[in-house]
C-alpha cells in the first residue's frame, strides 16, 4: 500500500479531475498605445545606437535649423540636434517619471498600510493629515521643496516629484486594508503565525495592487508632466541637461523665430507619451474592476 | 483518553458597542477537553459559540476567565510569548464561511502550504507543493485542483481545501467553526467523516460547533449547549440526547426532525420561555459526566 491510499478517507467521492482552464488575458488591451510606448523606451534605452549628433553639443554654425537630410528634427536655438536629443532627453524624462512613482508608491503603501490597520483614532488623524496633504496644490509644494533643495538635478527633482504625490494612492491602499484587514483568511493567517510583513505581502498587497496599478501608472505620467513644467518654466533641470522639459523650455524664444519643430517635435514625443501612459493605466482600472468572481 | 487538553475556566467575553452598550457575548462558560476527543458545541445564532472558539483561538482577547490549553495560560503574555510558535502550530481553525476563510488571490497550493511557509517548516515530502497535494488527496481531491484559485471551486471543496491547510501543520486541536453550516448535506457528510478520520487516526481533538444537532450526535463525544452566552448543559451525547435536563436542551432537542413521518407526525416541539431564563445559575453536576445549569440548592 502506498502512503496515499493509506491515508485515503473512507466515504469520500473522488473528484472527478478539475478541467483545464482556457487563459484569456490581455482582454481589451490597447495594442497600439503598448507598441509605442514600447517602442519609445527601447529607442530612449538604445539611445546611443540611433543618435546621429552628441546631443549636447552646440553647433553654432547650424543653429535653428528646420529638419533636414542632416538633422532630422532640426536644431534648436543652441544648435543642438533635436533627434539625438530626444532620445538621450527621453531616457531623463523617463527615468524622472519612474523614479518619483516609485519613491511615492513606497511611501504610499506604508503610509497607507499603516493607517489602514492602525486603531481608528490614529487612522483619523493619518488621514486627516493626507487630506491637508492633499489640499496645497502639487506644483506650489513641488516649487517650494526644490527652492529649498537648491539647483534642481535628476535626483532631486525625482524625490520632490515623488514626496509630493504619494497622498491620493495612500488613500486608496488605505481603504483597500480596511475591507481586508478582518476578513477571515488574514485572521487565519494571524491564528496560524502570520506576521505583519508576512500578511502585507501575501493576503494586503496581492489585493490592493490592481486598484493602485491604474494610479501608479498615472503617477508615472504626472511625474513626467511635473517635470516638463517645470523645466519649461525655468525651475526643473537646467537647460544643459537635455530632457523633454528642458528641450521645451526653449520654446518662447523659438516662436518669436518661427521655429516649430523646436515645439512641435518635443511636445509631441510628451504627449505619445502621456496618451500611451493612459490608455494602459485606463486598461488596468477596467480589468481591476472586471475581477471575477462567481461567489 | 484522559489527559486534559483544553481546560477553559470562567470564560467571560464582552464586545463594548459604545459608551454606552455592551454585549456579553460569552457569560462565565468553563469545560475541559480531553485529548483526543471530540467536543461539540450547540446553540442558537449569537449564543457565543464562535466567540468562545475565537478565545480559544487568541483572536480575540477575553474579558474575564482564563484558557489552559496543556497548562499554558494563553491569556497570559509572557507564557504566550514562550510557547507561540508551538501553540500556533498545534491550534487550527476551520471557519463556517470558506469564502471568506481563502484568500482569492492565491492558487490552492499556496494556501495549503500556508502555515508551512509562515513557520518554515522542512516539508517531509520534499517540496511544499507535493506536501500541498498530499493534503489535497487526503481530503479527496486530486493534483488537478492545485494551481485553481478558490473562485474557482464549489463551496464543498472550498471547505476541504480550508480543512487540508489546517491539516497540513497536524494539528493537537482542531477548532470547527461551523464547518459544515453552509454545504449542503452529501458534502455535509463527507466533511464529518473527514473530520472523524482526523480524530480516529491521527488522535487529533475537535472542538466542533454547529447548530446541526443530528450531526453533532453523530460525530461528538461530548457535547456542550450554549444559550445567550451561557453553557447551559455538558453531558456526553448519549446521556444528553437521552436525558436532557434542562429545559433549553430539551427545547432544542424536540426541534430535531424524525426520519420517519409517521413518528414525525406525532412529534411534539416544546417551545422554550425564553423569560424563565435564569442567567444566575451555576453550572452543577447532576451525574458523572453531566453538567446542568441550575440554581443553587440552599
Amino acid at each position: 500500500m502506498t502512503e496515499k491510499e493509506l491515508f485515503t478517507v473512507v466515504g469520500i467521492r473522488p473528484e472527478p479531475p478539475a478541467p483545464k482552464k482556457k487563459v484569456k488575458r490581455l482582454k481589451g488591451f490597447p495594442w497600439i498605445s503598448g507598441i509605442l510606448l514600447a517602442l519609445i523606451l527601447l529607442c530612449c534605452l538604445f539611445a546611443e545606437l540611433l543618435m546621429t549628433k552628441e546631443p549636447g553639443y552646440l553647433d553654432l554654425q547650424n543653429f535653428n535649423v528646420a529638419p533636414n537630410g542632416e538633422f532630422l528634427f532640426g536644431t534648436d536655438t543652441l544648435g543642438r540636434d533635436i533627434f539625438s536629443g530626444i532620445w538621450y532627453g527621453g531616457r531623463i524624462s523617463l527615468t524622472i517619471g519612474f523614479l518619483a512613482t516609485l519613491i511615492s508608491t513606497l511611501i504610499a503603501v506604508v503610509y497607507g498600510s499603516v493607517s489602514g490597520i492602525a486603531p481608528g483614532w490614529l487612522d483619523a488623524l493619518m488621514m486627516r493629515f493626507t487630506e491637508i496633504f492633499l489640499s496645497i496644490p502639487g506644483l506650489l509644494m513641488v516649487l517650494f521643496l526644490q527652492a529649498i533643495l537648491g539647483q534642481a538635478n535628476v535626483l532631486s527633482l525625482s524625490v520632490v516629484i515623488g514626496v509630493t504625490g504619494w497622498a491620493s494612492i495612500a488613500k486608496v491602499v488605505r481603504t483597500e486594508v480596511r475591507q481586508i484587514r478582518n476578513s477571515e483568511y488574514v485572521v487565519a493567517s494571524k491564528c496560524m503565525g502570520g506576521k505583519f510583513p508576512h500578511i502585507l505581502r501575501k493576503h494586503l498587497a496581492p489585493n490592493f495592487i490592481a486598484s493602485i496599478m491604474f494610479m501608479v501608472v498615472m503617477n508615472v505620467r504626472g511625474a513626467i508632466g511635473s517635470e516638463s513644467t517645470l523645466s519649461f518654466m525655468g525651475m526643473g533641470l537646467p537647460l544643459e541637461i537635455i530632457s523633454w522639459g528642458s528641450m521645451l523650455s526653449l520654446s518662447e524664444k523659438a516662436l518669436l523665430t518661427d521655429s516649430w519643430w523646436i515645439i512641435i517635435i518635443p511636445g509631441a514625443f510628451l504627449v505619445t507619451l502621456l496618451m500611451c501612459l493612459t490608455n494602459i493605466g485606463n486598461y488596468l482600472r477596467k480589468s481591476a474592476n472586471r475581477k471575477e468572481s462567481n461567489l | 483518553m484522559s489527559e486534559i487538553l483544553l481546560d477553559v475556566q470562567h470564560l467571560t467575553h464582552v464586545f463594548r458597542l459604545d459608551k454606552h452598550a455592551v454585549i456579553k457575548a460569552v457569560d462565565d462558560v468553563s469545560f475541559q477537553m480531553k485529548k483526543g476527543e471530540i467536543l461539540g458545541l450547540v446553540g442558537e445564532s449569537g449564543s457565543g459559540k464562535s466567540t468562545v472558539a475565537r478565545c480559544i483561538m487568541n483572536v480575540y482577547k477575553p474579558t474575564g476567565g482564563k484558557i489552559l490549553y496543556r497548562d499554558i495560560d494563553i491569556g497570559d503574555k509572557a507564557q504566550l510569548r514562550k510557547h507561540r510558535k508551538m501553540l500556533e502550530s498545534l491550534r487550527q481553525i476551520i471557519f463556517q464561511d470558506s469564502t471568506s476563510s481563502l484568500n482569492q488571490r492565491m492558487t490552492v497550493a499556496d494556501i495549503i502550504a500556508e502555515p508551512m511557509s509562515i513557520h518554515r517548516m522542512r516539508p517531509a515530502r520534499g517540496s511544499l507543493r507535493a506536501e500541498a497535494e498530499f493534503q489535497l488527496s487526503y481530503v479527496g481531491m486530486d493534483a488537478s485542483y492545485l494551481d485553481k484559485y478558490p473562485t474557482e471551486l464549489s463551496g464543498g471543496q472550498r471547505q476541504r481545501v480550508a480543512i487540508a491547510r489546517a491539516l497540513s501543520m497536524e494539528p493537537e486541536l482542531l477548532v470547527a467553526d461551523e464547518p459544515i453550516a453552509s454545504l449542503d448535506v452529501s458534502i455535509q457528510a463527507q466533511i464529518i467523516n473527514l473530520l472523524r478520520h482526523c480524530n480516529r487516526e491521527h488522535g487529533c481533538s475537535i472542538l466542533f460547533i454547529a447548530h446541526d444537532l443530528s450531526m453533532v450526535e453523530y460525530l461528538c463525544d461530548r457535547v456542550g449547549v450554549m444559550y445567550r452566552g451561557r453553557l447551559v448543559e455538558i453531558a456526553p451525547t448519549a446521556e444528553l440526547y437521552a436525558n436532557p435536563r434542562h429545559p433549553y436542551t430539551k427545547a432544542l432537542l424536540s426541534a430535531i426532525p424524525i426520519p420517519d413521518p409517521i413518528a414525525e407526525r406525532s412529534r411534539k416541539r416544546i417551545d422554550f420561555d425564553e423569560v424563565s431564563f435564569d442567567r444566575d445559575g451555576v453550572l452543577t453536576r447532576i451525574a458523572a459526566d453531566h453538567f446542568v445549569l441550575m440554581q443553587e440548592e440552599v
